[in-house]
């Protein structure tokens, strides 16, 4: 088990360096930079621009450049945002808590919603019920977030009015007081129900085909021939057996936690990680943009890792090998 | 799993598009807004917003700020450079120095000025009532500070503009050879002087005058200031709110600063919160939000009948324009060389602005909120703007006739002209991409001058997206002979920055003798007298129009949306930043 463990993290380190490479590389190919913005402001000097772009390094040549942004990297920093004149670091440690807490629920009310759907439609399968959840899913799966959460938004949020409509917390309360931490979670509600209302139709569709491949299995057939009651059929032997890659997944839906969501940021005005990345994207705030590539990439490569752990732990089989 | 990733990259990709058309909004498009009086008939956009009621005491005020995105955050003068921190320093800080309608400094302000004979020196003098939030008052050393910063070697942000260049001292402090700006001597505690290398009107018109509390922010490094608390936290002025809380990057609560210099403001306090674009109209439907600014155009149609809130607005300073590569930027010399043969001819040049039907396109891709440009000075500077220029009414006959002339005509018969040497003549046109309105926009564009039997092609078959535009235009590839583009203009009406002939930003790159002396002639002494000024902007902006490498295509209306319960907010409070006088009328918002 550690001998596989040891082996992966020394495979992360070339596939780290390529990354990393090709990371910096595309994002240099991209035409413009953070300070060609200013080219729309008149009144600026060219002059002082190229002074700027000296002073921050823009003009070395791009080995030199990578070098530095390496050097930087491997002492944990990861370089200045130009956009917002603040260390990297700084600044995504101030998103990403947002982002954290927003993936967090998602995940959490994905799992509540889709573990007894998934169940209930793989035990009862071909029944009504079974084609109503099936329907459900097909209709998650077209939905685009973009417009589902515009429509909760404008429901929920300004018909109704039982939800804020932006941001991640009221303005007017003390910050740590326990009133503030329940406006925040109330503040996350909505974003996080759209989310997550869109976000089932993986785990109901794997564990509902899951739940009715083991179900045909011949040891079930022995177990119901041996008279064992139906309920104990499903907790010990069904189940178990069917939430072996719902539990391969939960490495990638950890990975998930920091890359925040794009739309739902944006249409619910909530400052987090996937905004920051597509706005430094389009401003070409390169050193934000490499640093969330970066970061997001060890994520994932250690969300793979976790992900074979725990399917080395739930499932014996893996670990023979 | 993986079909939902590629789901994922299609739809961000229809996202981005909408992200950046709403990026551009202020560049390119910035030809988005409303009519000036008199200039449009079917759009009635007040300045200010009606209200009959009267000021309650101790109201407070939402204040919506629309973008898609979280403000930054650098909420201090000296470092902003993004619009949405402006809208946030807006209440809190201000120049000590206020301006006219045509922006040049007047005596109204928390301070007042006098200039020397010579009109090199300006002695600025601080009112005794101006003080920080913090109960400090506001010191000569605090403008004095602001040089410092801005002009230190460390400073990085793009206020180092030319006119803080020419304080005297300022490249030998800027350089780190000099430890203070020799240029800039303190009198006593409240009056201080600032000596220029020469005279220029510009200093009546950009003269920096933000001061910065050197007692909250004086031990800090200069690097260090736009990550630091005091920044993004705690930023202190001396305007007439103070903060009172942020949470970072989407909502400020402001409280009235009752010692203002003005006197009290009327409104006890100000929410600002961000409001996405897509969702102002019902944000202020539900009265949510009190103000929105920037009110998206593109939602005006449906947002015309509200009943709760009226939308008001002002002509924008910007333009969108039609510009010829007529030469390139040497970069050793730095200066523009105009050495390109292809778009020479003047008549050719006027015939593509004729061609094209400005009213159609402010009708059509602006919904009325856009109208026809004629000069190269928007009519935002009211006093400098020359009215009685026409620029380029549509008139097919006109272009074909000016063509005829020049000798373009079609020799070989297959629909399009030829050049006078009889050989092909295709004109390559460079659009950018990034509104919904982009495509639609650059067909029209060619097939206007399709119309006129001119063969113009799209470089590279396709519209470029803003970054690559911006690096085509600037290197003068090869491949562009005529490209739109927009500028922002700011608050100050020279426009040698983007016209002269040593800038970059001159991008069609004409040059000549006449339009340097111009340009010279409205900076230099005599152009102290205003009346003399606005006569050679109005002689050069004939000039230009006369020449044509640069065609206005549209100038454009700013919108704000505003609940019916607000009183005394205009369109000019956005410029000025009067925010002391606004006030309401009901408790809460309608």
């Amino acid at each position: 088990m550690w001998k596989f463990v040891v082996r992966r993290i020394l495979i992360m380190i070339p596939q780290l360096v390529v990354l990393s490479i090709l990371v910096f590389i595309l994002a240099k190919v991209m035409p413009g930079d953070a300070l060609s913005g200013l080219v729309e402001t008149p009144g600026v000097d060219s002059s002082t621009i190229e002074d700027m772009r000296t002073t921050l390094g823009i003009n070395d040549p791009v080995h030199v450049q990578y070098l530095n942004w390496i050097k930087g990297l491997s002492q944990g920093d990861l370089g200045t945002s130009y956009i917002h004149q603040r260390p990297v670091l700084e600044l995504l440690e101030a998103r990403l808590w947002n982002t954290v807490y927003l993936s967090a629920a998602i995940l959490f009310l994905t799992y509540l919603i889709a573990i007894p759907l998934g169940i209930t439609a793989g035990r009862f399968h071909d029944s009504l019920i079974d084609k109503l959840i099936v329907g459900y899913n097909y209709i998650t799966y077209a939905t685009p977030l973009f417009i589902f959460a515009l429509l909760m938004l404008f429901v929920f949020g300004f018909q109704l009015q039982w939800f804020p409509t932006g941001g991640s917390a009221d303005i007017n309360l003390e910050p740590g007081t326990f009133s503030y931490y329940m406006d925040k979670i109330y503040h996350l509600l909505l974003p996080a129900l759209s989310g997550a209302l869109l976000a089932t139709v993986g785990t109901i569709q794997y564990l509902r085909n899951e739940i009715i491949d083991t179900k045909m299995k011949d040891f079930i057939k022995t177990a119901k021939s041996k008279g064992v009651p139906e309920a104990k059929i499903y907790s010990h032997h069904i189940l178990r057996n069917s939430f072996l890659p719902i539990a391969a997944f939960l490495g990638y839906e950890i990975t998930g936690l920091i890359t925040g969501s794009i739309f739902l940021e944006s249409i619910f005005s909530y400052p987090g990680i996937g905004q920051l990345f597509l706005q430094s994207i389009s401003q070409r705030d390169f050193s934000v943009v490499t640093a969330l590539v970066m970061v997001t990439g060890v994520a994932t490569l250690i969300g793979t890792l976790l992900s074979d752990i725990i399917l080395s732990l739930v499932d014996p089989r893996i670990r023979v090998e | 799993m993986r079909r939902k990733s590629a789901l994922w990259i299609v739809v961000s990709g229809i996202l981005f598009s909408i992200i950046l058309a709403g990026c551009n909004g202020e560049g390119e498009s910035g030809s988005e807004g409303s009519g000036a009086e008199g200039q449009t008939e079917e759009i009635n956009l007040n300045e200010e917003v009606q209200n009959d009621g009267e000021i309650i005491e101790d109201g407070s005020l939402t204040y919506g700020l629309v973008s898609d995105s979280p403000f930054e955050g650098i909420l201090n003068s000296a470092f902003l450079a993004a619009a949405p921190d402006g809208q946030v320093v807006q209440f809190f800080d201000e120049a000590l120095l206020a301006v006219n309608k045509d922006f040049e400094i007047t005596n109204d302000g928390a301070a007042t000025f006098e200039m020397s004979d010579d009109n090199k020196t300006i002695t600025i003098q601080i009112k005794d009532n101006v003080n920080w939030h913090d109960g400090e008052p506001v010191k000569a050393e605090d403008l004095q500070f602001a040089y410092e910063v801005i002009g230190s070697p460390d400073y990085i942000g793009s206020h180092y503009g030319s006119l803080i260049q020419m304080v005297e001292g300022m490249d030998a402090y800027n350089s780190g050879e000099a430890d203070d700006i020799s240029g800039i001597e303190i009198i006593d505690e409240k009056t201080l002087s600032i000596t220029y290398t020469e005279a220029s009107p510009a200093i009546l018109n950009g003269i920096w005058s933000t001061p910065l509390p050197k007692h909250y922010l004086g031990d800090i490094s200069v690097p260090d200031i736009p990550s630091s608390k005091e920044v993004r936290e705690n930023p202190i002025g001396f305007g007439p709110f103070k903060v009172d809380r942020i949470v970072a990057g989407e909502s400020v609560q402001y409280s009235r600063n009752d010692d203002y210099w003005k006197g009290k403001p009327k409104l006890a306090s100000i929410t600002l919160k961000i409001v996405n674009p897509n969702t102002v109209l019902q944000s202020l439907e539900s009265g949510e939000v009190d103000i929105a600014e920037t009110f998206p155009t593109d939602q005006y149609p449906n947002a015309a009948d509200g009943e709760n809130y009226q939308i008001i607005g002002g002509i924008n300073n910007s333009y969108t324009y039609l510009s010829f590569k007529l030469g390139h930027y040497d970069t050793e010399k730095k200066e523009n060389v105009m050495d390109r043969p292809k778009l020479q001819n003047k008549d050719l040049r006027k015939a593509m602005g004729y061609a094209l039907d400005m009213e159609q396109i402010a009708e059509n891709f602006y919904h009325g909120l856009s109208f026809p440009a004629t000069t190269l000075i928007v009519p935002f500077f009211e006093g400098y703007h020359d009215e009685t220029i026409e620029g380029f009414p549509y008139n097919v006959e006109k272009a074909e006739e000016l063509l005829d002339e020049a000798g373009y005509v079609d020799v070989d018969g297959d629909g399009y002209r030829e050049d006078p040497d009889g050989e092909e003549f295709i004109i390559n046109f460079l659009a950018r991409s990034g509104s919904d309105t982009s495509e639609p926009m650059a067909k029209y564009f060619i097939q206007s001058w399709n119309d006129i039997g001119l063969n113009v092609e799209l470089v590279d078959g396709r519209l470029h997206e803003f970054n690559s535009f911006n690096k085509m235009v600037d290197d003068d590839e090869q491949k562009v002979d005529v490209f739109i583009s927009g500028w922002g203009v700011g608050t100050d009406v020279d426009p040698s920055g983007i016209y002269g002939r040593k800038m970059p930003y001159n991008n069609s790159r004409f040059v000549s003798e006449k339009n340097d002396e111009l340009l010279e002639a409205a900076l230099s002494e005599e152009a102290f007298d205003t009346e003399r000024r606005k006569e050679i902007y109005n002689e050069w902006q004939a000039y230009m129009y006369e020449e044509s490498p640069v065609i206005p295509i549209l100038y454009s209306y700013k919108l704000l949306g505003v609940n019916n319960r607000v009183k005394d907010y205009s369109f000019d409070t956005t410029i000025f930043g009067t925010w002391e006088e606004v006030g309401v009328t009901e408790e809460t918002a309608e």
